[in-house]
C-alpha cells in the first residue's frame, strides 16, 4: 500500500512539475493544480495510512486516539485543499486576464522569438 | 555648550536662508553674513580657553553602544582652522552678495553655503572619528548642491556629480579606515587615538588603515590620482569656489591628515604613500597650471599642486615639515582666495574667463589688478609675501627630509622645478590678464568693480602682506599654539623670520624665481602658453569619467540581463532546483525505510492508482493541444486522489475534495472558451535543438521531483506515526468540543483560527476575481460566440425578450428540472451544514454543495435567464459570512474568554435530531455563506463574460462605450 | 481595562477584519464613509502596536513575564491550540507594519483608491495576513496567513490594468504558489517527524529526533527555508520582484514594503527558535550568507542597470533584503542588533521612496521615460492611452488637478527634490539619516566579531560588500536624480497635495527622529536580537502559557 501510495504521489508531482515548466498558460494551471493534488495526498499521509477508521468517534467504545485515524493532517488538508481551490480559480482568471490583454497564451504575455 | 552652538548656529541659519523669499538678496546676505560672523567671533573668544595647549570639550551620547557620541572638541589647531572657515565664509557672503546676479534663485545659494560651513566646522570641531565622517559626507553633499548651483548647464551638473561620487566614494573609504582605527584603539574618541600611535602603528591593521584613511584624504583633497574632479568643479559659481576650493573643503583633506599625524606617521609606508601622492600632485598642478586657458583652470590647478606641496610637508614627516605644512594651509587659503576673487570680478565685469581674449585690464581696473598682482606674487613665493616664507620652510625641508633617506637629491631637485612652474604660471596668469594692450572684443566693457567685491579680496591681501612682512607679530604666535596643540612637547624651535639669510632654500628661491620667468619668457616667445599641455592634456578626466560611467551602466546592463530574466518559466526552473537541491543535501544521511510494519497493497487500489498515474500523465502530455482532454484527465486524477481521501478513512477530505473537484472543473470549463485554438501542427514542425534539450532538461527535474517526493513520502509512511496532537483532540473532541467528527470539530473549534484564515482567502480571492473580470475584455478571436449560444440568439431575434423566456428545445426539460433541483440542493447544503459537527459534512461542504446549485442553473438555464429571475448578491454574502465567523469568535469576550472560545448549548431539532447550537455553529454558518457567496462570485463574473464578448468590436472602433456596464447579477 | 490588555494580541487581526468586511458591504458611494472605517482602523491598529511595543519591552512585568505575551486562541491548552506569541520582535513588526499602512492610505487618499477597484477592504485584509504572520505561533498557522496577505496582495497588485501589470501579476502569483506548496510540504515534513506545529514546541522535539528522522526534519526545515527565501526576494528565486513592484501603484507599492520583510521575519523567527545548533543550519544555515550575498550583488547590477525611478526602488529592496539575509547569515549574534536596525530604516526607505516615486512621475514630460534608452523595456509602467480607455481603467490621470483632494503644497518641486535626496541618503545609507548609523553599526559589529565568526572571510566580504553597494547606489541614484530634478528642460512642477505630501515628509522625520534616537532604539534592538538568540526562554513562557494551566473545558461552557 505504501509503495503504491508514495508511487502515485511521485507521479503527480512529477507531473505536475513538469506541466509547470511549459510555456502555455494552461499547462501550467493544470501543472498546479496535479502538484496540489500531490501535495494534499503528501500532508495527508503525514497521520500514516489508516484502513477503516474514520475519525468520527462512536458513542459507547473508549475514546482512545490509536483507534482512528490522525484527524489533525486530515484538517489541514481540508484548508489547503480551500486555499487551493480559490488561488487555482484566482490564477485561473487572471491567466485570461492576461489572455484577453495580450492576445496570446504565453506566460510571458508574448510569444517567444 | 559653546562648542555646539558653533555648529548648529550655520544650520539653523540655513534653514533660514532656505525659507526667505526668492529674490531676498540682501536678506540673505545680512543673514548669512551675521551668522558667519557670529561664528567667528565664538571661535575668537575661545583663545584663552586653547591657548597653552588647552582643549575645549563637549560630549553627549547619541549610540553609547557602538561608541559613537557627539563630542565636539577644540584645541588650537581646530580653534586656528575654525576661525579661518568661518572668517573667510564672512567674507565669501560679502561677496557673494554682489557677485550673484538678481535672477538667481539665492535662498538656494546662501541655505547651502551655510550648511557646508557648518558641516566643514563639524568636521574641524570633531572629536569622536565616526563623528567626523558625517561631517566629511556632508561637505560633499553640500558641496554637489553648490557646485551644480547652475544646473541648467550641463557642465554644472557633471563637474557635480563627479565631484560627488569621488568624495563620497573616499568618504566610504574614510569611514572604513576611521572604523579599523577605532577598532584598534578600542575607542573612536580622538583623544585616545593620538595617545595610542605606537600601538597602532604596531598593529597589524595599520597597513590597511592607512592606505583606506589617505585615499580618504587624497580624494578630498584633489591630489594624483584623484585629483581630476577639482578643474570640473570650477563650474561653481565663483563665491563657492573661492570657499570651497580654496580655503575650506580641499583643505579638509590635508586638515585631517595633519590631525592624525602624531599618531599615524614615521613609518614607511606613510613616507612613500603620501609623499609619492604629493610630489605628483605638485608636479603635475604646477605643469598643467601653465597651459589652461581659463582664469579658474589656472587657479584650479595651482590648488591642487599646492595641496601637493601641503600633502609632500605631511608626508616627510619631520616635526617642522608638519609646521611648516600648517602655515602654508594658511596662507594658501588667504592668497588663493582672494584670487578666486579678483577672477571673479574680471569675469563679472568683462563677461569671461578666457585668457586668449582678456588683455591689458590694469588700465580699466587698476585696483583689482593690483590686488591680483600681489596674491599672484604671493601663490609665486615673491619676498615680503606669505607665501614666501612656507615656500622657504618648504625648500628647508626638502633638504633636511631628503637627506634621511634615498631620494636625497629628489626631494630638492622637485621642489626647485615646482618653484619654478609655479613663478612662470603665476607670471602668467597675471601678464595676460591686466598688461599688455587692452582687449577690444570684450564681451562687457570692463570697468572697476562695486566696492562690495573689492573689499573682501582686498581684506585678504592685506592680510598676506601683513604676515609676509612681520610674521613673528601676526601669525606667529597663533601657528605656534597650533603646533603645539599638535606635537606638544616635542615641538621643534623655529623661528619666522623674511630673512634668514643666504642659505641654499634661499637660494632655490632665487633659481626658482629667475628661472620661472625666464620659463615664461620662453614659452611666450614660443607661443606655446595657449597650447594645450603637452603630454597631460592627453588624459581628459572628463571623457574618461564619462567612459567609466557608461562602462558601468553597460556592463551592469549586461549583468542584469544575465541575473535576472523577465520571463516565467527559467524562474519556476530555478526555484524547484534550488528546492530539490535543498532537500537532496539535507537527506543524505537518512534511511528511506523505516521499521513500521507495512499494510498489504491491494490489487484494487494498484488498478485504481494504474487509472490516476495515467490521468496524470496523459494530462501532462495533452495540456498543449487538447485542453478538454487534459482538463478531463485532471478531472480524474482528482476523482481518484478523491477516492484515495475516502479508501484511507477520511470521508470529509473525500466529500470536500469531491465538490471542490465539480467546481474546479467547471471554472476551468468556462475558462477554456477564452483560450486561442491552437493546432498540433503549427509548432511541432519547428521544435529546434535547443527546444529539444529544454525539453529533456524539463523532463529530468520532473523526473527528479517526482523520484525525491516519492521517497520522502514512503520514508515517512513506514515510520510509525506521532500522535502527539491527536490524541488529546480525539479525547477531547467529544466532551469539550461538543462533536463527534474530530476532523469538523479540529476545523470549527481547536484550530477555527486557520479556517478563519482559509475563508478570508476564499473571501479576498472573490473580490479580486470581481474586480478583474469587470474589466476583462476578451481576444479579439474568441469573440465570436459559440454555436450554442448563436442560437440562443437567432432565438431571442425570433421570439423577442429573451427574459420572459426557457430555453427552448432541447434544454427544456434538464431547464425545468434544474430549476425544480435548486431547493433541494439547498436542502442538502443545509442538512450537511447542520449534521458536519458530528458526521461527514460541515459548512464548507454544505456552502460548496449550494454553490453547485447554482451552477446547474447557469448552466441549463442560460447566462440571461438566470439573472433575469434571481438576484444573488455574493459580495453582501461574503461579507456577511466573514462578518458572521468574526463575531461567533468575538462572542467569547462577553464571558471575558480569548477569541474563538466556544460558547454552546445542545437543543434537539425535528428531523436532524441532537444538534449541538453554538458559537461554533455560527462560526461554520459564516463559512457556510462565505463559501456560497464567493463561489457563485467567481462563476457568475465568469460566465458572465459570454455576455460582454460581442461589445468588444464597439469597444475597439471607435471607444465610445461606456467603460463600466452595469453587471446586474453582482449588484 | 484589563481586559482590554488581555485581548490586546488579538485586536491587529480582527480589527482589519471586520474593517475588511464592513469596507466589502459599503457601497462605493459611500467614500467618506469608506474612508473613515479604513483609517480609524488602522489608527486603531497603530495604537495597538505602540501600546505591544510597549508591553514587550516588559516594562510592566506582571502582566506579561520577560516581555513574552501569549493569547491561546479558543483556550485550547498550549501545544495544541493555536497561540498569538508577542515578543518584541513581533511587536516591533506590527508597529512597522502600521505605520507603513497609515501613511499608504494616507497617500491614497489623494485619489488613488478611487474605484472600480475594491482597494480599501484589500487593504485591510493585508493588514490582517501582515499582523497574523508576524503574531502567530504555530506554523501551519503561519501558511494560513501568508495565504491571506498573498491573495490581498495579488488584487492590489492588479488594481488597474494594463499588459505589463497583469502580465507580472501572474508571474507573481505562480511564483507566490509554488512557494506556497513547498511551505505546505515543509510543514507537513515537520508535522510528520515532529508530531507538532506549534513553533515553541519544535526545540524541544527536535533533540528528541534519531539521525535518520532528523535527516527529514532537515529536509522538511530547509524546503521550508528556500519557500522563505522565495518570499524574502532572495536572488536567484527573485526575478518575479522588480516587475511586479514596479508595476504596483505607488500607495501599494509603498505597503509591499513590508512583503518581503516577511519572508525574512520568518527566517530569523523560525530560524532562532531551532536554536543556534545544526538544527538552524537547515534553514539559515550556511548557505543562507551566499544566497545573501548574491542578491546583495544582483540587487546592486539592477539598480545600476535600470533608468527607470520605480524599478530602481524595486531592486533596492533586492539589496536590502540582500544585506539582511548576508548578516543573517554571517551566523553572529553580535550582528543581529544592528541587523535589525537595518531592518526597521529599509522598511521606512523603501515605503517613503515609492510614495515620492509617485510624485515624481507627474514631472515627467512624457518624451523623457521614453527618451532614455531604458535597460529594460519590461519596465514600461504605462500603457498606450487608448488601451486606458479600452481596458477601463481608473488610475488617476497623472497631469490632471481638476480633482483636487485637498489643498495643493507650495514650493512642490523644492520639497519634493528635498524628499528624493532624503531617501537617496536613507538608501544609500549616508549620514545624517538613520540607514547610516544602521550601517555603521552593522559593520562596527562585523569588524568586531570577524575574528571569531566559524567563516572571518565572510565577515570581511559583509563588510566590504556594504561600503561597495553602497558606493554603487549613490552612482545609480545621482545618475537618476540629475536626470529627474536637473537635466529635464521644460519638466512640468506638479501639484503636490497634502495627502501626498504629508505621509513622505512624516516617514522622512520619523526617519530623523531614528537616527536622533539611535542609542534608544539600539537598546530595544539588542534586547530584541538577545530574546531571539535565547530561544529556552521564549520556548519556556510559551508552553507553560495561561492557555494550559487553566482546566480546559468544565468551565469553558
Amino acid at each position: 500500500m505504501e509503495i503504491v501510495y508514495a508511487l502515485a504521489i511521485g507521479v503527480l508531482a512529477g507531473a505536475g512539475v513538469w506541466l509547470l515548466l511549459r510555456p502555455r498558460t494552461f499547462q501550467v494551471i493544470i501543472g498546479l493544480s496535479l502538484l496540489s493534488y500531490a501535495t494534499n495526498l503528501f500532508i495527508f499521509g503525514m497521520g500514516r495510512l489508516t484502513l477503516h477508521r474514520p475519525p468520527i468517534i462512536d458513542e459507547e467504545g473508549a475514546i482512545d486516539a490509536a483507534l482512528y485515524a490522525d484527524p489533525v493532517p486530515q484538517a489541514l488538508v481540508l484548508t489547503a485543499i480551500v486555499i487551493g481551490f480559490a488561488t487555482t480559480a484566482l490564477f485561473l482568471v487572471v491567466l485570461i486576464a492576461l489572455r484577453g490583454l495580450s492576445g496570446t497564451d504565453h506566460v510571458d504575455g508574448r510569444e517567444r522569438d | 555648550m559653546l562648542l555646539t552652538l558653533i555648529i548648529v548656529l550655520p544650520f539653523i541659519g540655513s534653514v533660514c536662508a532656505a525659507l526667505l523669499p526668492t529674490n531676498a538678496r540682501n536678506a540673505e546676505a545680512w543673514l548669512a553674513g551675521a551668522v558667519a560672523v557670529t561664528c567667528a567671533l565664538l571661535v575668537g573668544s575661545q583663545y584663552f580657553a586653547v591657548a597653552g595647549g588647552g582643549v575645549v570639550r563637549t560630549a553627549w551620547a547619541w549610540l553609547p553602544q557602538a561608541g559613537l557620541d557627539v563630542y565636539f572638541r577644540m584645541d588650537a589647531y581646530a580653534w586656528l582652522f575654525a576661525l579661518l572657515v568661518s572668517f573667510i565664509g564672512a567674507l565669501v557672503v560679502l561677496y557673494a552678495r554682489y557677485y550673484m546676479s538678481p535672477e538667481d534663485p539665492v535662498p538656494r545659494f546662501f541655505s547651502f553655503l551655510l550648511a557646508f560651513m557648518g558641516a566643514m566646522l563639524g568636521t574641524i570641531l570633531s572629536g569622536n572619528l565616526i563623528q567626523l565622517v558625517v561631517f566629511w559626507e556632508l561637505t560633499s553633499l553640500t558641496s554637489f548642491m553648490l557646485i551644480g548651483y547652475w544646473y541648467h548647464l550641463a557642465d554644472a551638473r557633471r563637474g557635480a556629480r563627479m565631484a560627488l561620487i569621488v568624495t563620497v566614494g573616499g568618504g566610504f573609504c574614510l569611514l572604513l579606515g576611521m572604523l579599523l582605527l577605532g577598532e584598534i584603539v578600542g575607542s573612536y574618541d580622538l583623544d585616545r587615538v593620538l595617545a595610542a600611535g605606537d600601538a597602532i602603528r604596531a598593529h597589524a591593521w595599520y597597513g590597511p588603515m592607512l592606505v583606506l584613511i589617505v585615499v580618504g584624504v587624497i580624494t578630498k583633497s584633489a591630489q594624483f590620482p584623484f585629483h581630476f574632479w577639482l578643474p570640473h568643479a570650477m563650474t561653481a559659481p565663483t563665491p563657492v569656489s573661492a570657499y570651497l576650493h580654496s580655503a575650506a573643503m580641499v583643505k579638509a583633506g590635508v586638515f585631517l591628515l595633519a590631525r592624525f599625524w602624531p599618531a599615524l606617521h614615521g613609518t614607511g609606508l606613510w613616507f612613500w604613500l603620501i609623499c609619492t601622492a604629493g610630489a605628483t600632485s605638485l608636479l603635475l598642478g604646477a605643469f598643467s597650471a601653465l597651459f589652461q586657458r581659463d582664469m579658474k583652470g589656472v587657479l584650479a590647478y595651482s590648488t591642487i599642486s599646492h595641496l601637493g606641496l601641503i600633502t609632500l610637508l605631511l608626508g616627510m614627516d619631520t616635526e617642522l615639515a608638519l609646521v611648516a605644512a600648517v602655515f602654508h594651509m594658511l596662507n594658501h587659503a588667504t592668497f588663493k582666495a582672494s584670487l578666486f576673487m579678483a577672477t571673479g570680478i574680471v569675469d563679472h565685469e568683462t563677461g569671461t574667463r578666457d585668457l586668449k581674449r582678456l588683455s591689458g585690464l590694469r588700465h580699466a581696473m587698476p585696483i583689482t589688478a593690483s590686488i591680483a598682482a600681489v596674491a599672484a606674487g604671493a601663490m609665486a613665493g615673491v619676498p615680503l609675501l606669505n607665501g614666501f616664507l612656507s615656500k622657504e620652510m618648504f625648500f628647508e625641508e626638502s633638504i633636511v627630509a631628503g637627506s634621511a633617506s634615498e631620494v636625497r637629491f629628489a626631494l630638492p631637485l622637485i621642489a626647485t622645478l615646482w618653484g619654478i612652474f609655479s613663478v612662470a604660471y603665476s607670471a602668467r596668469f597675471i601678464h595676460q590678464v591686466f598688461f599688455g594692450p587692452p582687449a577690444r572684443d570684450l564681451p562687457r566693457p570692463p570697468h572697476e568693480p562695486t566696492r562690495g567685491m573689492i573689499v573682501p579680496s582686498a581684506l585678504l591681501v592685506v592680510a598676506c602682506l601683513l604676515v609676509g612682512v612681520v610674521p613673528a607679530v601676526t601669525l606667529g604666535p597663533l601657528l605656534k599654539e597650533a603646533a603645539f596643540s599638535l606635537l606638544g612637547p616635542d615641538l621643534p624651535e623655529y623661528e619666522l623670520a623674511v630673512w634668514h639669510g643666504v642659505s641654499t632654500p634661499f637660494v632655490m628661491s632665487l633659481v626658482a624665481l629667475g628661472g620661472g620667468m625666464a620659463f615664461y619668457a620662453f614659452l611666450v616667445k614660443r607661443g606655446l602658453a595657449m597650447m594645450p599641455a603637452p603630454l597631460l592634456s592627453r588624459l581628459d578626466a572628463r571623457r574618461a569619467f564619462d567612459l567609466v560611467n557608461v562602462a558601468i551602466v553597460r556592463g551592469a546592463d549586461k549583468a542584469a540581463h544575465a541575473i535576472f530574466s523577465s520571463r516565467l518559466q527559467p524562474q519556476l526552473l530555478l526555484i524547484v532546483a534550488s528546492a530539490l537541491l535543498a532537500a537532496a543535501v539535507a537527506l543524505q544521511d537518512t534511511v528511506f525505510v523505516g521499521n513500521a510494519p507495512l499494510t498489504p497493497p491491494d490489487p484494487l487500489f494498484v488498478l485504481l492508482w494504474i487509472g490516476g498515474a495515467a490521468c496524470a500523465l496523459g494530462a501532462a502530455q495533452q495540456a498543449k493541444f487538447h485542453r478538454f482532454a487534459a482538463l478531463t484527465m485532471l478531472g480524474g486524477a482528482g476523482l481518484v486522489t478523491c477516492l484515495t481521501f475516502a479508501w484511507f478513512s477520511a470521508p470529509d477530505l473525500a466529500l470536500t475534495q469531491i465538490s471542490v473537484e465539480v467546481v474546479t472543473v467547471t471554472l476551468l470549463l468556462l475558462g477554456l472558451r477564452w483560450l486561442p485554438p491552437r493546432i498540433l501542427s503549427d509548432d511541432e514542425r519547428r521544435r529546434t535543438a535547443r527546444a529539444r534539450l529544454r525539453r529533456a532538461r524539463d523532463l529530468a527535474l520532473a523526473v527528479a521531483a517526482g523520484t525525491g517526493f516519492a521517497a520522502i513520502t514512503f520514508a515517512l509512511l513506514t515510520r510509525p506515526p506521532m500522535l502527539g496532537l491527536a490524541s488529546f483532540f480525539v479525547e477531547h473532541a467529544l466532551e469539550h468540543g461538543g462533536g463527534r467528527n474530530v476532523v469538523n470539530v479540529i476545523l470549527v473549534d481547536f484550530r477555527g483560527f486557520d479556517t478563519l484564515g482559509e475563508i478570508t482567502v476564499l473571501g479576498i480571492v472573490a473580490l479580486v476575481v470581481y474586480a478583474l473580470l469587470r474589466r476583462f475584455r476578451p481576444a479579439p478571436e474568441s469573440v465570436d460566440v459559440p454555436d450554442a449560444q448563436r442560437e440562443d440568439e437567432a432565438r431571442e431575434a425570433a421570439f423577442g425578450a429573451p427574459r420572459d423566456l426557457l430555453p427552448q428545445g432541447y434544454m427544456k426539460v434538464p431547464a425545468v428540472l434544474a430549476r425544480l433541483l435548486l431547493p433541494i440542493a439547498a436542502f442538502i447544503s443545509f442538512y450537511f451544514l447542520l449534521r458536519g459537527h458530528n458526521a461527514p459534512g460541515g459548512g464548507f461542504v454544505g456552502g460548496l454543495v449550494m454553490a453547485t446549485g447554482f451552477i446547474v442553473q447557469y448552466m441549463v438555464g442560460g447566462t440571461i435567464w438566470v439573472e433575469s429571475r434571481l438576484k444573488i448578491h455574493p459580495q453582501l454574502w461574503v461579507a456577511l459570512g466573514l462578518l458572521a465567523a468574526v463575531g461567533a469568535g468575538m462572542g467569547a469576550w462577553l464571558s471575558s474568554r480569548p477569541f474563538l472560545t466556544a460558547v454552546a448549548a445542545d437543543v434537539r431539532l425535528p428531523f436532524v435530531g441532537g444538534v449541538h447550537v453554538s458559537s461554533v455553529l455560527l462560526f461554520d454558518f459564516g463559512v457556510y455563506m462565505l463559501v456560497i457567496g464567493a463561489t457563485v462570485l467567481m462563476l457568475v463574473a465568469l460566465a458572465h463574460q459570454s455576455l460582454r464578448s460581442p461589445r468588444k468590436r464597439a469597444a475597439l472602433d471607435g471607444l465610445t462605450e461606456p467603460l463600466e456596464e452595469p453587471d446586474e447579477a453582482l449588484r | 481595562m484589563n481586559a482590554l490588555i488581555m485581548h490586546l494580541p488579538i485586536l491587529p487581526i480582527v480589527v482589519p477584519l471586520v474593517a475588511g468586511a464592513v469596507l466589502m458591504l459599503l457601497a462605493e458611494e459611500h467614500r467618506a464613509w469608506r474612508l473613515t472605517i479604513a483609517f480609524s482602523s488602522l489608527v486603531v491598529q497603530l495604537a495597538v502596536a505602540v501600546a505591544l511595543l510597549y508591553l514587550s519591552t516588559d516594562a510592566v512585568p506582571d502582566i506579561w513575564s520577560e516581555g513574552v505575551g501569549v493569547y491561546a486562541l479558543g483556550a485550547w491548552p498550549t501545544p495544541f491550540g493555536i497561540l498569538l506569541v508577542v515578543d518584541r520582535l513581533s511587536a516591533l513588526m506590527l508597529t512597522l507594519t502600521a505605520i507603513v499602512s497609515l501613511a499608504g492610505l494616507v497617500y491614497a487618499m489623494a485619489g488613488w483608491e478611487r474605484p472600480p477597484q475594491p482597494l480599501h477592504s484589500l487593504y485591510q485584509l493585508l493588514m490582517m495576513g501582515l499582523n497574523g504572520a508576524f503574531l502567530t505561533g504555530d506554523l501551519f498557522n503561519l501558511f494560513v496567513f501568508f495565504e491571506v496577505l498573498l491573495a490581498a496582495s495579488y488584487g492590489l497588485l492588479l488594481r488597474g490594468a494594463g499588459v505589463q501589470r497583469v502580465r507580472n501579476a501572474l508571474h507573481y502569483i505562480a511564483v507566490n504558489l509554488v512557494a506556497s506548496l513547498f511551505f505546505l510540504i515543509g510543514v507537513a515534513l515537520i508535522y510528520g517527524t515532529l508530531g507538532t506545529l506549534n513553533m515553541a514546541d519544535l526545540l524541544g522535539k527536535v533533540a528528541l529526533l534519531a539521525p535518520p528522522e532528523r535527516a527529514l526534519f532537515d529536509t522538511g526545515a530547509a524546503i521550508l527555508g528556500i519557500a522563505f527565501l522565495v518570499k524574502a526576494g532572495s536572488w536567484p528565486l527573485n526575478f518575479w520582484l522588480p516587475g511586479s513592484y514596479s508595476v504596483a501603484l505607488p500607495p501599494v507599492a509603498a505597503v509591499f514594503a513590508m512583503l518581503t520583510k516577511v519572508g525574512v521575519y520568518a527566517l530569523l523567527r523560525i530560524g532562532t527558535l531551532l536554536g543556534e545548533d545544526e538544527a538552524a543550519a537547515a534553514i539559515l544555515g550556511p548557505i543562507l550568507f551566499y544566497f545573501g550575498f548574491a542578491t546583495l550583488l544582483a540587487g546592486t547590477a539592477g539598480m545600476l542597470a535600470t533608468q527607470h525611478l520605480r524599478r530602481l526602488v524595486s531592486y533596492s529592496v533586492i539589496v536590502s533584503s540582500g544585506l539582511l539575509l548576508a548578516t543573517l547569515g554571517v551566523g553572529s549574534e553580535a550582528l543581529t542588533p544592528a541587523a535589525l536596525f537595518y531592518f526597521a530604516t529599509s522598511v521606512l526607505t523603501t515605503c517613503a521612496f515609492f510614495m515620492v516615486t509617485g510624485m515624481t512621475d507627474r514631472t515627467r514630460i512624457a518624451a523623457d521615460s521614453a527618451a532614455v534608452p531604458s535597460a529594460d523595456a519590461a519596465a514600461a509602467v504605462v500603457p498606450p492611452t487608448p488601451a486606458y480607455v479600452a481596458f477601463g481603467v481608473r488610475e488617476p490621470q497623472p497631469y490632471d488637478t481638476s480633482e483636487e483632494v485637498g489643498a495643493a503644497i507650495p514650493a512642490a518641486m523644492a520639497f519634493l527634490g528635498l524628499m528624493f535626496v532624503c531617501c537617496v541618503l536613507l538608501v544609500a545609507g549616508l549620514p545624517p539619516l538613520p540607514s547610516f548609523v544602521a550601517k555603521f553599526a552593522l559593520l562596527q559589529a562585523a569588524i568586531h566579531s570577524a575574528p571569531e565568526v566559524h567563516v572571518p572571510a565572510e565577515a570581511w566580504a559583509l563588510v566590504v560588500g556594504i561600503l561597495a553597494t553602497g558606493f554603487a547606489q549613490i552612482i545609480a541614484l545621482t545618475r537618476i536624480g540629475v536626470r529627474l530634478f536637473w537635466a529635464g528642460t521644460g519638466r512640468r512642477t506638479p501639484r503636490l497635495r497634502v495627502l501626498e505630501a504629508a505621509p513622505v515628509a512624516v516617514v522622512v522625520v520619523l526617519c530623523l527622529a531614528l537616527s536622533a534616537m539611535s542609542g534608544t532604539a539600539m537598546r530595544f534592538f539588542e534586547a530584541a536580537a538577545q530574546s531571539l538568540h535565547a530561544p529556552e526562554v521564549y520556548t519556556r513562557i510559551v508552553l507553560s502559557a495561561p492557555g494550559a494551566d487553566q482546566p480546559s473545558g468544565g468551565e469553558r461552557r
